[in-house]
């Protein structure tokens, strides 16, 4: 597509940056088919090709209203629209640079600016929304106006279980333990550890670890992003110096973000190579236990009925692969057929929080195609999907890790 | 260039700003405010379509959801005089989407349900914004698919189909859309409601679903589609055929329908197409090779094996470097994905692409493939080839920079050509793109001016004050006459009874 | 090959003189086709003269040939390069032209498989009714350069345009053929047909009467043996000549002089209760029904499946399914819009028309 972006910005790094990507794209609308929200809607102005539009017309020189700013928010960032790009437009990247111009030029109001605040400051920092997530539930039923889709956020507190003893003569791998889940779904993590200590690998989670940044850069506060970025890359050093082999990933939208620290980092004298080498040793779980021997944790699954509902940034987002459907039916699980997998949950990040309505569309809609198939079970490789549609599902919704211990396999009765 | 032309045929309506508000009051009036859009900034995504060489900002979009709406929108339109350009998923490559700046844009990206399947007769009753590859995947599990297959079949809507009559790589054997569909319901230029064709295979009266198909929007606004579902062939290969040389693969596909073979599909891509595409879907296609032929065979099992080797046999006797057989679907997706990605996929290796789209008759196909090879030297620009090539349907892609400026101009001048070199073959500038904007003035090469009259007749038949994408896919005579002005052939001056401006 | 004759000119000549006369012209080819629809007013215009095949190459899958070129010419020079007008238009009399023939719509046993008369036609040349030689579409298998007049003079039965010629896309004979029986009644016949052809069975025509169902398969040789293997039935001999009859309406079912009508419908549409016998072609989707119920009862049941029906033998009037008013008027738009006197085949569609 022809552009002509303004001076002042034809010379910043995001402004080169904006035009490389929009020059790829020649307009031809495919990815409007695979975007969730288009499909829903089929307004122009809320798919892929109009958002890129919005934001060439920004960089062009228009004044955005929150009009824009509407339609760039109701974006999931899922991503499904790069993987029906002929042309290969990063289309993320551009959305990441395009929200972040807009919001400078369109002040939200302020009940907005609360609630993107209170995201920012509190449930990117684990002890932070630790503390909120005890004070929610005691005071769940405070939470009205905006903060009302919060509500439905509160998964019933975990028992937690115990992490294996370390056994120093093992192998060793880092897990990412982020901010949300160790707080929701503390025993994902766990489980990891568990069944990979099984396998001869030790999982270490560095305490000074923390947000993975995906809140900051969603929210167009990408600097803070950033420096969650270099904190982890600190946090994680020295353990991949001593020989950790992988970042292993159990929310697959902290591993989207992180296999991103290379591109993020890129111009970072100091942390470009070491985030390059972050990246390159993310890997997703299912990933990892993909090049292992699962025999020894032989049929759990016993034939029960399992829906996958693959994350977008598990499916879309380069860097990360799946294979979670393969180790549960190697597991000994019935993965039922699900109807349109490529579309998203509505969990994407806060997007369920900041767009609850298009939010509960796509999940009941997701729901209703992940139930059709009668499962005992919904498992899911994120958090954030996780929690979003358990708070509808009707049936229990885990991370598929819990499935591989038999003491774990017996579904809780909804 | 079109825009000029467009704006044009249309300011005599209308006069600017107090008449925008007027009808945004009539339309808010009688529908939901929120599907009216008339702020700039909502309005320029709708600028353009799939052909974004061509841009126009519409006064107004509007955004139904219900038939009524749309019936009201035509109403108060016809009322006041207003242009009205319908619009599906705007894939489209002609510009047939693109808006007019007095005229009402009118998005039917809503209708996006499928309304009826019926197994039994097999057929299918969908929303005109409904995707064409939607309807396949909503009836695979009958064993059923809806065949004409565009390359942009993921994204392009089945209304958009049916007024652009696409085809797509199975048309040799199972035809266009107006092949595929058996009624329509259509909302008329006044907001009347038509149903054209019927439940049978036929209906009484003029076979007006044939004229209303392909019309691009100048005869009536799609509203509703029932189209044919064919049972899924058993089995389908495909042979991925390498040549040296571009005039032994156009040979052979003649030899191959010559041998009484009738391909599912028989693509042939050019050196440039498959360098283009293999970067991105990694098919395996033969970098080195100077063209590549994807000849598909379907039926039985039985039969496949058998025509597949025909093929085999064929293609080898004409000279061919290398035969791949798809061995499953896997692969046999696989051999498809590059060519369907084909054009789009010229946004890796150069800034723009122009698409063209003309018709030869298949025996002419090197001999085409030589001119417009000696052209793009002529021109000074890279060009690509992708074709139908059992349908003598060609598709040559400029390549181009439109930051440079100059270069659509020649592009387009260069695009003129090689229509003009389809028509010397004794071929179409057109096989299922449509005219829209975009080739309006190559028609007038190809039309005298008696047929173009006899078109207008039609269309006010249909539309007597014009205003259904009006200056879309036939020109009037005086823009033919000026642009015969430029384009003289053979000594003889087009339209001579016209008065030259 | 047989004769060559190129009357356009005096063609287009007459259907000038007559514009200007505002004079009706009756069109008339073979003569074979004149019980269809009503009778066309005016001075009868012969143009049986103008014949030949004017370009065919095997290569092209394209033939290109006079509006009085009669068919028997055409199939003849197809069969000699081994290939074949796909639709199977019906004679219905040794003098048959291909202009009689598109311009009365009509196609043969095969048509729900390969398509009808207006699926094959890819390009016309007409006068229209101010006497303007005109072309529309070409030789190409896909052209959508300006309207589809091409397929809309299909079946128009020359009320839009005198057809001088047509271009249309013809294809390759199978290499094999077979034709099966199966004893059903009609119920099971439209129940089995349909369920035959939701599998990818090489089935290019399905006929029902009087108990019995013939299937006919074609395609490669092991193709039909192996649908045969699938489907069962028993075989029948000479397979050819019924066909033929059931395309020509030679068979017994036709004789007599009891109403013929021919009903339009969706092909899995159920057996209408309808007084006399019924014989299904088309895979269902064109019946033959012997029938004195009057017109309006024929029509109205008909109607309430979403086809409809013309009568082919008896009176009736309207001969051919009355339309809505907005689509009449329509109609009327349309044909105003070639033929703005009126001239060509007046009445022949409609008595008012």
């Amino acid at each position: 597509m022809q552009t002509s972006i303004i001076p002042q910005l034809r010379d910043t790094a995001d402004g080169q940056e904006a035009d490389r990507i929009l020059r790829a794209c020649t307009h031809c609308g495919f990815c409007t088919a695979t975007c969730p929200t288009y499909q829903l809607v089929g307004d122009e102005r809320d798919g892929p090709r109009g958002r890129i539009y919005m934001i060439k017309q920004v960089l062009e020189g228009e004044e955005p209203t929150e009009k824009t700013q509407r339609h760039l928010d109701r974006c999931l960032t899922c991503r499904a629209c790069e993987t029906t790009c002929p042309s290969g437009v990063e289309y993320a990247k551009l959305a990441d640079i395009g929200r972040e111009l807009v919001d400078q030029k369109v002040q939200r109001p302020l009940p907005q600016r609360v609630v993107r605040w209170l995201l920012r400051h509190i449930v990117a920092y684990r002890n932070r929304f630790g503390f909120v997530f005890a004070l929610g539930h005691f005071f769940k039923p405070l939470l009205v106006g905006p903060l009302a889709p919060l509500r439905q956020k509160m998964p019933p507190k975990q028992e937690r279980i115990d992490w294996p003893q370390a056994d120093n003569t093992q192998r060793t791998m880092l897990v990412h333990d982020g901010c949300v889940q160790p707080v929701a779904a503390p025993n994902t993590n766990a489980h990891a550890a568990r069944i990979l200590s099984k396998l001869g690998v030790r999982l270490i989670a560095p305490k000074a670890s923390g947000c993975c940044g995906a809140l900051s850069q969603h929210l167009s506060h990408r600097e803070e992003a950033l420096d969650f970025a270099r904190a982890n890359i600190d946090a994680w050093w020295p353990h991949i110096e001593a020989g950790a082999e992988a970042i292993v990933i159990t929310a697959s939208g902290c591993g989207a973000s992180v296999a991103e620290y290379g591109y993020m980092l890129r111009n970072d004298p100091v942390y470009a190579d070491k985030a390059a080498r972050v990246s390159e040793l993310t890997r997703d779980l299912s990933d990892v236990l993909a090049q292992e021997d699962l025999t020894s944790l032989g049929d759990i699954g016993d034939g029960r009925k399992v829906a996958y509902h693959p994350p977008c940034t598990l499916q879309n987002a380069p860097g990360l692969h799946d294979n979670v459907a393969e180790i549960l039916t190697q597991a000994g699980y019935q993965l039922t057929h699900v109807q349109d997998p490529h579309l998203c949950c509505g969990s994407a990040g806060t997007y369920s929080i900041l767009q609850p309505t298009m939010a509960n569309e796509l999940r009941d809609n997701k729901l209703a195609s992940l139930n059709a198939g009668a499962p005992d079970v919904i498992v899911t490789a994120n958090i954030g999907c996780q929690l979003h549609l358990e708070a509808a599902a009707g049936i229990p919704v885990r991370h598929w890790i819990e499935l591989l211990e038999p003491r774990m396999a017996q579904p809780a009765a909804a | 260039m079109a825009h000029a032309d467009l704006a044009a045929s249309t300011e005599q309506a209308l006069g600017g700003a107090p008449r925008k508000q007027q009808l945004i009051e009539r339309l808010t009036a009688e529908l939901p405010a929120d599907i009216v859009l008339h702020a700039d900034e909502d309005l320029r995504p709708f600028e353009c379509d799939g052909l974004s060489a061509y841009r126009q900002v519409p006064m107004i979009v509007v955004l139904p959801s219900t038939i009524a709406q749309v019936q009201t929108t035509m109403r108060i339109c016809h009322d006041n005089d207003v242009p009205v350009v319908a619009r599906g998923a705007g894939t489209g490559l002609s510009g047939g989407a693109l808006p007019l700046d007095d005229g009402v844009l009118l998005s039917l990206a809503k209708f996006n349900r499928i309304l009826d399947i019926d197994t039994d007769n097999r057929r299918a009753t969908v929303q005109p914004g409904v995707r064409n590859l939607a309807i396949s995947e909503a009836v695979s599990h009958l064993g059923l698919y809806y065949a004409p297959d565009p390359s942009s079949q993921i994204a392009c809507s089945i209304g958009g189909n049916v007024a652009e009559n696409s085809g797509g790589v199975h048309c040799l054997k199972y035809g266009l859309t107006t092949h595929n569909i058996v009624q329509i319901e259509i909302v008329t230029v006044e907001g009347e409601r038509l149903t054209i064709g019927s439940s049978a295979l036929d209906s009484p009266g003029f076979d007006l679903l044939a004229l209303m198909t392909g019309s691009e929007g100048l005869l009536g606004v799609i509203v509703e589609v029932t189209v044919k579902l064919l049972a899924k062939p058993e089995l389908a290969r495909v042979a991925l055929v390498a040549f040296d040389d571009v005039r032994k693969a156009g040979d052979a596909v003649a030899a191959i329908i010559q041998a009484g073979i009738v391909p599912a599909g028989l693509e042939m891509l050019d050196n440039p197409a498959i360098v283009a595409t293999e970067e991105f879907v990694h098919a395996g296609y033969p970098k080195d090779a100077a063209a590549i032929l994807l000849c598909e065979v379907d039926g039985t099992e039985a039969e496949v094996e058998e025509d597949i080797e025909r093929v085999r046999e064929v293609v080898e006797r004409e000279g061919a470097t290398e035969v791949r057989i798809s061995r499953d679907d896997g692969e046999r997706a696989l051999f498809w994905a590059g060519r369907k990605a084909a054009f789009p996929a010229m946004g890796r290796i150069s800034p723009d692409y122009y698409c063209m789209d003309g018709t030869i008759p298949r025996k002419a196909l090197a001999e085409v493939l030589i001119g417009i090879g000696e052209l793009s030297e002529e021109y000074g620009q890279r060009v690509a080839n992708v074709f139908h090539a059992g349908d003598g349907n060609l598709h040559p892609l400029i390549l181009y920079d439109a930051n440079q400026e100059g270069e659509l101009e020649r592009t387009e001048a260069f695009g003129g050509a090689i229509c003009r070199l389809c028509l010397e073959h004794g071929g179409s500038i057109t096989g299922e793109h449509g005219v829209g904007v975009e080739k309006i003035d190559q028609m007038c090469v190809q039309f005298p001016s008696a047929e173009l009259t006899q078109f207008h007749a039609v269309k006010e038949a249909f539309d007597p004050k014009g205003l259904l994408n009006p200056g879309k896919a036939v020109p009037t005579l005086h823009r033919c006459a000026e642009f015969g002005a430029m384009h003289v052939h053979n000594g003889e001056l087009p339209h001579p009874e016209l008065e030259r401006l | 090959m047989s004769e060559h004759a190129d009357l356009s000119r005096e063609l287009s000549e007459r259907v000038a003189d007559a514009a200007a006369r505002e004079a009706p012209l009756a069109i008339r080819g073979g003569g074979t086709k004149a019980f269809l629809g009503e009778r066309s007013e005016g001075e009868a215009l012969d143009v049986t003269g103008h014949r030949g095949i004017v370009s065919y190459e095997p290569g092209e899958l394209v033939l290109t040939a006079r509006a009085g070129t009669p068919l028997t010419e055409i199939e003849a020079a197809l069969a000699d390069a081994g290939q074949m007008l796909p639709f199977e238009p019906p004679h219905h009399g040794a003098n048959a032209t291909l202009g009689g023939t598109i311009a009365a719509g009509v196609s043969g046993p095969g048509r729900p498989f390969f398509g009808a008369a207006r699926d094959l036609v890819l390009g016309t040349r007409i006068v229209n009714g101010r006497g303007e030689d005109l072309r529309f579409g070409g030789e190409v298998m896909k052209n959508v350069a300006g309207y589809d007049l091409s397929r809309l003079m299909a079946g128009a039965h020359g009320t839009l345009g005198m057809l001088l010629e047509i271009s249309l896309k013809v294809l390759p004979a199978p290499r094999a053929r077979a034709t099966r029986v199966f004893e059903h009644d009609a119920a099971t016949a439209i129940e089995q047909i349909n369920a035959w052809q939701r599998k990818p069975w090489p089935i290019t025509a399905a006929y029902w009467e009087d108990g019995r169902t013939y299937l006919r398969l074609a395609g490669a040789q092991s193709s039909v043996d192996s649908a045969i293997r699938a489907l069962g039935g028993e075989a029948l001999t000479d397979d050819g000549t019924f066909w033929q009859s059931v395309r020509e309406q030679t068979r017994k079912f036709f004789e007599g002089d009891d109403p013929l009508w021919r009903l339009s419908v969706a092909p899995a549409t159920p057996m209408m209760d309808l007084e006399g016998p019924t014989a299904l072609d088309w895979a269902g989707a064109q019946r033959w029904l012997r029938s004195a119920a009057p017109a309006e009862t024929v029509r109205a049941a008909v109607s309430s499946h979403g086809g409809h029906a013309s009568i082919y033998r008896g009176d009736a009037s309207p001969r051919f399914h009355p339309l809505p008013k907005a689509l009449m008027a329509l109609h009327r738009r349309v044909k105003q819009s070639v033929d703005p006197a009126g001239i060509l085949n007046r009445g022949r569609l409609y008595p008012d028309f």
